[in-house]
C-alpha cells in the first residue's frame, strides 16, 4: 500500500493497453472496482458503449448500449460490478487502473446521505460541503461524483462553482449555482443551461455571476461575489424543500488552497459565508493539517468536519494549452451548442453609443484598500472603468448584467448575469460593433462587463 | 461504423419520397435497404415514422406497407424501434384516411397480431401490448362514429380533423402507455410490469362481479387461450432467464432452467398437448416467471406468503362466489395459478358455442358508457335510452364509467383474456382437497384422477426440470450481490449509514455492501439515459413520465426550429425557482405562462367525454347556446368536448361557466373533469398556477 502522496501517481498504469490500429473498434473487459482511464484531445473523438455490466462516468451511470462520444476529455469509466466496454476512436492515452479512489468517494457520499437523512427528519439544512485542494487534484471530479450519486439517490443537491477557470453550465470566468434534480450529462461536462428547445439531457437552471478574473484575488470581487452567492443560495434553500435537505456542494478554485503562511483567507471566507460544515480536502496533507487545526475546536453547532480524501491516480496535470482549449470549447458550446444539439446564435450590430461596457481594472492588487475586511464591502469607484469600444476588445466576451448602465459599480458587480455576448468585429470608422448574441432581439442596454478572463477567443465567428 | 447513420437515413428518405403508390418493387427495394443497414435501424425507423407522419394522406398507405414489409421481413431491431411509436404512427395516419384506406390499415393491424407467416417465431409481429392499444382506440372510434351519426354528421367523417391532429402533437401519450410500450421492448423491465398494473388497478374499479356470473364466459375455449398465453409466457421466461444468465453466467441453475425453457418452447410449438398438461406447464412457468433480473429485488410475494385459509373457507362455503373481489390483488393471480392444477378439467370442453361473448364482454368493459347495469346483450353500441343517474352529478358522473376505460385502453387483449378466464375457471370447480400453498409437485399432479390425457414423457421431464429449480422468492437462486438488498431491507437504513463517519480514516474503509444503495435499490433503469428508478409504484410512475419526456424530446418537429441558448434567469427568479424535472407530476407544458394565462388555460383545458346520452349530446351550452366541438383527445383516449364543464347534469363551456360563476359568486367545482382519467389524477391534483420556467 503506497500512501505517500505523489508516489502512486505514476505507478498506476498496471496494464497499459497497446493502442491498436487507429479508430478500430475494440472491446475492453473491466473487472469489478477498476476503471478505464482515457485522454482524448480536442482533435480526436473516442466513443464508448457499455455492452454488459454496469459502469459509471464520474458517478453518472452509463446507459446500456448507448454510445457516448468524448472529445477533449480526460476522464475515467469506473465499474463497481465489472463490465464490458466497446471502445472506438482514438485516445491519446488509455489504460486500466486497478487502484482507484472511488470507494473513498462513495464513502463520502454515504456519509453525506446519513447527514441528509437526519436533516430531512429535522427539517433543517442538509450538509454544506466545500471541496478544496490544489490545481488538478480532482476537485471537480469529486464534486460531480458526489452530485451524481446524490441525484441517483433521489436528492436534489445544489452545486456551486466558484472556480473561474472552468465554467459550470456557463462560460469560464463565471460563478454559477444550480440545483441538480436530473441526471448529470456524461458528454457535456455538467450539462447545459436552458435552451429554447428540448435537450436530450434535462437542462439545469443556473444562477450566474460574472467574475472575469483568472484567479481569486483577496479583495474587490471574489469575496463580495461569494457573499452574494451565499445569500442567494441560502435564501433559495430556505424555501426550496427538496434542495434544502440535500444541502449543497461547492467546487472551489485551486488558487485559494495556496494560502499565505498557513492562512487561507478565501477558504475561511467561503466557510463562514456558506456555513460550510463538511470540508473535503483533496490530496494536500499540509492543507489538511492546517485546516483541521483551524477548525478543530469549534462549538458543536458550528462544527466543521475536515476530511481528507486521496487524490486519484487518474488526476493528470492539465497543460495550460489543454485548459485553454477546454475554455474555448465551453464558450463555443454556450453559443453554438454541443455535439448534435446545435444552437443558432444571432449576429447583431450596435453603435458605440448603444453599449455601456465596463472593464475590470487591471490593478487587482488590494494594496490600495488594505487587507482589512471593512474596506472590501465599501463602495469603490475604481472597480470598473467604462471603456469605449476599440479594436482591442475584438474577440472578447461581454457579460450582460441585470444592472442598468447607471447603477453604482458595486451593484453592477453583485448583479447576476443574463447571458454573454461575443465581440465579433469592430468597425472603428463607422463606430459599429458586430456582436454575437445567443438570441435574436434588441441589443441590451444593461451594463456590460468585460473581464480579463477568459482570454480572447479568436475566430469564434468565421 | 463506416457510413454515418445520417447518410443512410437520408438515402432511405429519398427513396421513400419517391414512393407514391403501392408498388411492390419499390417496397422491396426499401425493405432491402433496411435489411442491409440494421445497424442504422434507429435512424431508418425514425425516418420512416416521420415520413408516414409528414407525407400526404394518399401516400401514407404505401409507406405503411413499407413498414409492414420491414417488420415482417427483417424483424428485430425494427420491430423494437417501430413498435415504440407504432400507436402514434398508426393512429395519426388512421385519423386522416378515407374509409377504404382505413379498411386496408385494419387489415395490416390484423396481420400484426399474428406471427409472421411461415416463420419459426411464434410471437406476433408486434407485441400484443402495442397492437392492443391501437385496437382499443379503433373500437372507440367506431363506437363514437355510430354515436354521432344521428347528429347528422356524415357517417365516416371525423370530428374536426386538424384539431385532433394538433392534440396529437401537443399532448404526450398517456404515461401508462409510454411505459407499457417501452417496457415491452425491454425484457428486463417488462417482467414485473403488466400484472401489477393490471391487478392493482382492477379490483377497485369493478363495481360488481356480476358479469362473471354470466354463464357464457365459462365456456370460453380455455385451451386455445392458454396455449397462446403459455407461449408468450414461456418466451418471456426465456428472455428473463437469458438476461439473468448474462449477468450471472456462472449460475448452473440458471443455465439448466434456460435449457429446459427452450426445450419447452420447441415442444409447445411442435406437439399438440392436452389442455390439462398445458395448464400444468403454465403453473410451473408462472411460478418461475418473476425471475430476479439484473437487479434482484423481490417484486411480489412468493406463493408462500399467501394466506390460504381465507380462500378455503370462501371457496368451500360458496363456490360460485368470486373471490378476487375481496382478496389482495396481486396474490390472486398466483393463487389461482396454484389452484388450477388440482382442479378437474371442468372448463376443458373446447366446444364453445358462445365464444364471441367473450369479445363482447371485453368491448363492453372498454366502452365507457355502460355500467354494470347494462343488460348482458353484449353490444358495445350505447343503449337507446339515457342513463340519467350517473350523469346527473357533475363529479361522479364521469367517475363511474371512468375506471374501466382508464384501465383498459392500454390493456392488452391477452391480459384481459387472462383476467376473464381466471375467474371463470375458478368458481365452478368444487375444490375437494386443500389447496397446496406451494406449487404442486408433479407426482401429485399426475396422480390426480381428473388430469385428462397422459402427459408426454418429455413434458414430464421438463416440468420436473422447471420445478426443482428454485423460484423467485428463495434466496438460493439469487446472485451473490442479491443478498445485499436483503440485508439492507432487514435493517433500518439510517443505522447502516450512521456507521459511515465523516473522518479521514472512515473514508478509506471499503464498504462495498453499501454500493447496492446506488444500484440495486433502484432496479428500474431507463435504457436510453441510464437513470434509475425505484421498483415501486411511485418509481414506475416517475419512470413512465420520464419515458414520456424522452419521447417528447425526440419529436422531429422540434428539430426544425432554430434553437437558441436562453437568457439566464435573474437572481430573484432563481431564488423562487423550483426544479421541475421530467419525472415530476407537473406537466411542464402547463407552466410556461404567467399566472393570469395559466388560470385561463386551466378553464380551457377542462373537458368532458362526449356524453353517450343522445339528448345531452345534442344540447348546446346553456350559457352561450353554442354547440360543443367534438375532438379526439389522446390523453383521455376518448372523444371529448374541450373547454367544457359539467355542472348539475348540464354541460357548459368551461370559460362561459367561469365568467358566469365569477359574477354569481359560485366557486368553480374544485375537481376538474380530468378525474375521469383516473391515473392522471395525481398530475392534476397539484395546481399549476405558479411561475415555473420550463425545465427541459
Amino acid at each position: 500500500m503506497i500512501s505517500l502522496p505523489g508516489l502512486n501517481l505514476g505507478a498506476q498504469p498496471a496494464e497499459p493497453l497497446n493502442v491498436p490500429a487507429l479508430s478500430a473498434t475494440r472491446t475492453q473487459d473491466l473487472a469489478a472496482n477498476t476503471e478505464y482511464r482515457f485522454e482524448v484531445s480536442f482533435s480526436r473523438t473516442l466513443t464508448l458503449k457499455l455492452l454488459s455490466g454496469t459502469a459509471e462516468f464520474l458517478g453518472t451511470e452509463l446507459a446500456p448500449a448507448s454510445s457516448y462520444t468524448f472529445q477533449g476529455t480526460k476522464g475515467a469509466v469506473f465499474t463497481w460490478h465489472g463490465c464490458k466496454l466497446e471502445i472506438s476512436g482514438e485516445a491519446d492515452s488509455e489504460y486500466v487502473a486497478e487502484e482507484t479512489q472511488m470507494m473513498g468517494y462513495a464513502n463520502a457520499h454515504f456519509a453525506l446521505e446519513s447527514l441528509r437523512e437526519k436533516s430531512a427528519q429535522n427539517c433543517e439544512l442538509g450538509p454544506r460541503v466545500l471541496i478544496v485542494g490544489p490545481e488538478n487534484a480532482g476537485k471537480t471530479t469529486l464534486a460531480r461524483t458526489l452530485t451524481a450519486y446524490a441525484v441517483k439517490t433521489g436528492r436534489q443537491p445544489m452545486v456551486v462553482n466558484l472556480d473561474p477557470r472552468q465554467g459550470m453550465l456557463s462560460v469560464p470566468g463565471s460563478f454559477t449555482a444550480a440545483a441538480f434534480s436530473s441526471i448529470v450529462d456524461v458528454e457535456e461536462g455538467w450539462g447545459s443551461s436552458p435552451i429554447s428547445g428540448p435537450s436530450p439531457i434535462p437542462v439545469k437552471m443556473p444562477l450566474v455571476y460574472h467574475y472575469g478574473l483568472k484567479d481569486p484575488e483577496e479583495g474587490k470581487v471574489f469575496k463580495p461575489l461569494v457573499t452574494r452567492m451565499a445569500l442567494a443560495v441560502t435564501s433559495r434553500l430556505e424555501e426550496d424543500k427538496a434542495s434544502k435537505q440535500a444541502g449543497f456542494i461547492i467546487d472551489s478554485p485551486g488558487g485559494i488552497s495556496q494560502g499565505k503562511a498557513g492562512v487561507y483567507e478565501n477558504i475561511e471566507h467561503i466557510i463562514s459565508e456558506f456555513s460550510v460544515n463538511v470540508l473535503f480536502v483533496l490530496g494536500s496533507e499540509r492543507l489538511y493539517s492546517d485546516l483541521s487545526r483551524k477548525y478543530a475546536n469549534r462549538p458543536t453547532d458550528e462544527a466543521v468536519h475536515v476530511v481528507r480524501l486521496e487524490k486519484s491516480g487518474g488526476c493528470v496535470d492539465r497543460t495550460e494549452e489543454y485548459m485553454k482549449a477546454l475554455r474555448h470549447a465551453q464558450i463555443r458550446a454556450y453559443f453554438f451548442g454541443h455535439g448534435e444539439n446545435t444552437l443558432a446564435p444571432h449576429s447583431q450590430a450596435a453603435n458605440y453609443d448603444d453599449l455601456t461596457i465596463f472593464k475590470i481594472s487591471d490593478s487587482t492588487d488590494n494594496s490600495a484598500f488594505g487587507p482589512d475586511d471593512d474596506n472590501v464591502y465599501a463602495p469603490t469607484t475604481s472597480l470598473y472603468e467604462r471603456i469605449t469600444p476599440s479594436s482591442s476588445i475584438v474577440n472578447s466576451l461581454l457579460a450582460i448584467t441585470s444592472a442598468s448602465a447607471n447603477d453604482r459599480q458595486d451593484t453592477i458587480r453583485d448583479s447576476s448575469v443574463r447571458g454573454y455576448m461575443y465581440v465579433a468585429d469592430i468597425d472603428e470608422g463607422k463606430k459599429r460593433v458586430k456582436l454575437l448574441s445567443p438570441q435574436p432581439g434588441q441589443v441590451p442596454t444593461n451594463a456590460l462587463v468585460m473581464g480579463t478572463f477568459p482570454e480572447d477567443v479568436a475566430a469564434l465567428v468565421s | 461504423m463506416s457510413i454515418p447513420s445520417a447518410e443512410v437515413a437520408a438515402d432511405f428518405r429519398d427513396a421513400l419520397q419517391d414512393l407514391k403508390q403501392n408498388s411492390r418493387p419499390e417496397i422491396n427495394n426499401l425493405t432491402i435497404i433496411a435489411k442491409e443497414n440494421t445497424e442504422h435501424a434507429q435512424a431508418i425507423s425514425h425516418e420512416l415514422e416521420s415520413h408516414i407522419k409528414a407525407t400526404r394522406p394518399e401516400f401514407k398507405l404505401p409507406a405503411l406497407y413499407v413498414l409492414d414489409s420491414i417488420v415482417k421481413n427483417v424483424g428485430t431491431p425494427y420491430t423494437v424501434y417501430l413498435g415504440r411509436n407504432l400507436y402514434r404512427t398508426f393512429m395519426d395516419a388512421y385519423l386522416v384516411m378515407n374509409e377504404s384506406t382505413r379498411k386496408a390499415m385494419e387489415g395490416l393491424l390484423r396481420t400484426w397480431k399474428q406471427p409472421v407467416p411461415e416463420s419459426m417465431d411464434p410471437r406476433p409481429v408486434f407485441s400484443p401490448e402495442v397492437t392492443g392499444d391501437i385496437e382499443n382506440a379503433l373500437n372507440k372510434i367506431r363506437s363514437v362514429q355510430v354515436q354521432s351519426t344521428p347528429a347528422h354528421r356524415p357517417v365516416h367523417a371525423l370530428p374536426p380533423r386538424p384539431a385532433a391532429i394538433a392534440a396529437w402533437r401537443n399532448t404526450p401519450t398517456p404515461p401508462q402507455n409510454g411505459a407499457r410500450q417501452s417496457a415491452s421492448q425491454d425484457p428486463r423491465i417488462r417482467a414485473p410490469y403488466p400484472p401489477v398494473q393490471q391487478f392493482g388497478l382492477y379490483p377497485p374499479s369493478m363495481p360488481a362481479p356480476n358479469p362473471y356470473g354470466q354463464p357464457q364466459s365459462q365456456n370460453e375455449p380455455v385451451s386455445s387461450v392458454d396455449l397462446e398465453d403459455l407461449k408468450t409466457e414461456v418466451a418471456k421466461s426465456i428472455s428473463d432467464s437469458q438476461q439473468a444468465f448474462a449477468y450471472n453466467p456462472a449460475d448452473a441453475n440458471l443455465k439448466q432452467r434456460l435449457d429446459a425453457l427452450i426445450a419447452l418452447k420447441t415442444m409447445l410449438n411442435t406437439k399438440a398437448l392436452t389442455p390439462a398438461s398445458l395448464r400444468d406447464i403454465q403453473t410451473q412457468i408462472r411460478n418461475l416467471a418473476p425471475l430476479p433480473g439484473p437487479a434482484p429485488m423481490p417484486t411480489f410475494n412468493p406463493p408462500t406468503s399467501i394466506p390460504p385459509p381465507n380462500m378455503h373457507s370462501q371457496l368451500h362455503s360458496a363456490p360460485p362466489v368470486f373471490p378476487p373481489a375481496s382478496a389482495p390483488p396481486i396474490n390472486i393471480a398466483q393463487l389461482l395459478a396454484n389452484m388450477r392444477p388440482p382442479m378437474p378439467p371442468v372448463t376443458n370442453p373446447a366446444a364453445a358455442p358462445s365464444t364471441p361473448n367473450l369479445a363482447d364482454l371485453l368491448r363492453r368493459v372498454s366502452s365507457p358508457a355502460q355500467s354494470s347495469s347494462t343488460p348482458a346483450v353484449a353490444s358495445f353500441y350505447p343503449p337507446p335510452f339515457p342513463v340519467p343517474p350517473p350523469i346527473s352529478t357533475p363529479v361522479q358522473a364521469p367517475a363511474v364509467p371512468a375506471p374501466a376505460p382508464a384501465g383498459t385502453p392500454t390493456a392488452n387483449l391477452a391480459q384481459l383474456l387472462a383476467q376473464f378466464s381466471k375467474p371463470a375457471a375458478a368458481p365452478p370447480a368444487p375444490v375437494t382437497q386443500p389447496v397446496p400453498p406451494f406449487p404442486v409437485s408433479l407426482p401429485q399432479l399426475l396422480s390426480q384422477p381428473p388430469v385428462a390425457g397422459p402427459v408426454p414423457g418429455s413434458a414430464e421431464w421438463l416440468l420436473n426440470a422447471l420445478k426443482v429449480l428454485p423460484t423467485n422468492g428463495t434466496p438460493s437462486n439469487t446472485t451473490p450481490m442479491a443478498s445485499e438488498p436483503m440485508t439492507r431491507q432487514s435493517s433500518a437504513p439510517t443505522s447502516v449509514l450512521n456507521e459511515v463517519e465523516l473522518t479521514t480514516a472512515s473514508m478509506k474503509k471499503p464498504r462495498l455492501h453499501l454500493i447496492s444503495r446506488l444500484y440495486e435499490a433502484y432496479s428500474n433503469q431507463c435504457a436510453s439515459c441510464g437513470r434509475r428508478f425505484e421498483n415501486t409504484p411511485q418509481g414506475k410512475e416517475k419512470k413512465a413520465r420520464h419515458m414520456d419526456w424522452h419521447f417528447k424530446v425526440k419529436d422531429p418537429q422540434n428539430l426544425k426550429r432554430a434553437i437558441h441558448r436562453s437568457w439566464y434567469i435573474s437572481e430573484k427568479e432563481w431564488v423562487e425557482y423550483r426544479e421541475t424535472d421530467e419525472t415530476s407530476p407537473d406537466e411542464p407544458t402547463n407552466g410556461s405562462s404567467g399566472t393570469a394565462t395559466a388560470v385561463k388555460k386551466q378553464a380551457k383545458d377542462r373537458y368532458v367525454p362526449v356524453p353517450q346520452d343522445a339528448a345531452i349530446a345534442q344540447a348546446p351550452c346553456a350559457i352561450c347556446q353554442e354547440r360543443f366541438e367534438t375532438q379526439w383527445l389522446v390523453e383521455a383516449n376518448d372523444f371529448v368536448w374541450m373547454d367544457a364543464i359539467q355542472v348539475g347534469g348540464k354541460i357548459y363551456h368551461a370559460t362561459c361557466w367561469e365568467e358566469y360563476s365569477k359574477g354569481a359568486g359560485i366557486p368553480m367545482p374544485s375537481t376538474p373533469e380530468r378525474g375521469v382519467l383516473g391515473k392522471r389524477k395525481a398530475e392534476v391534483s397539484t395546481p399549476t398556477s405558479g411561475k415555473k420556467p420550463r425545465a427541459y
